[in-house]
């Protein structure tokens, strides 16, 4: 279930920010997903935020909730679980 | 949409060696632009402090076409794109007023930030009501 998820949020983020050469298994579960590991920046996280709001209906603020909810998949499939509506 | 219109004339410290308007100078010439058109609705990077934010170009872009050169008037005209996220996309033309011969195309991305160093993922509700004069203002949809 939770893998499910995982997969869901990979598949998420490699369309909503038009990662053409990454496929879902090249994304790492606990690797970050800014600076190092994915290598995302401040647009690719609020292009993210929209796509979650629109998804799941989570809301994240800022960056001071997104560093910790976008430190990994796995961080993020956890945070979606627990807000989602 | 609409663009909103700001005239400067080429100055001399804005030339190059060449006798063209060195490439750096456009960019600021688009902050003329954006400043003139912000101002109007109380955006200034001022109006952004007061209220506890400062929004920083993350992206830009520069297209040369023509060059402008000393002496030259010129007008800069600036819009802003629908937002789908929090941050703006401001789109920049350049031309020479005399023939309104296009020179340069541009577009910068600004991002908001609380003055304690947070990235704003939603554009703050006091922001609202002139973000959206400043849209109707030039008709974006």
């Amino acid at each position: 279930m939770a893998d499910d998820l995982v997969l869901e949020l990979k598949n998420m983020i490699i369309n909503t920010l038009k990662l053409e050469d990454v496929a879902p298994g090249d994304i790492e579960d606990d690797a970050p997903l800014f600076g190092e590991g994915l290598g995302l920046d401040s647009i690719d996280a609020l292009e993210l935020v929209v796509a979650l709001e629109k998804t799941y209906g989570v809301f994240i603020p800022d960056s001071e909730v997104g560093k910790k909810v976008f430190r990994s998949v796995n961080a993020l499939a956890e945070f979606v679980k627990t807000h989602r509506a | 949409m609409i663009f909103d219109e700001t005239e400067i004339r080429v100055r001399f410290h804005e030339v190059d060696s060449w006798g063209v308007v060195w490439h750096g100078h456009y960019i600021a010439w688009f902050e003329v632009g954006r400043s003139a058109l912000l101002n109007k609705f109380q955006l200034s990077p001022r109006d952004f402090t007061r209220l506890g934010y400062i929004a920083p170009v993350v992206d830009l872009k520069c297209s040369y076409k023509e060059p402008a050169r000393l002496g030259d008037e010129i007008i800069v005209r600036t819009t802003v794109l629908k937002p789908t996220k929090a941050a703006f996309t401001f789109r920049f033309e350049v031309l020479r007023k005399s023939d309104r011969k296009l020179l340069v195309t541009g577009e910068e991305t600004q991002v908001l930030q609380a003055l304690d160093g947070r990235l704003l993922y939603y554009i703050p509700p006091e922001l609202q009501p002139r973000l959206q004069a400043l849209l109707d203002h030039l008709a974006v949809a």
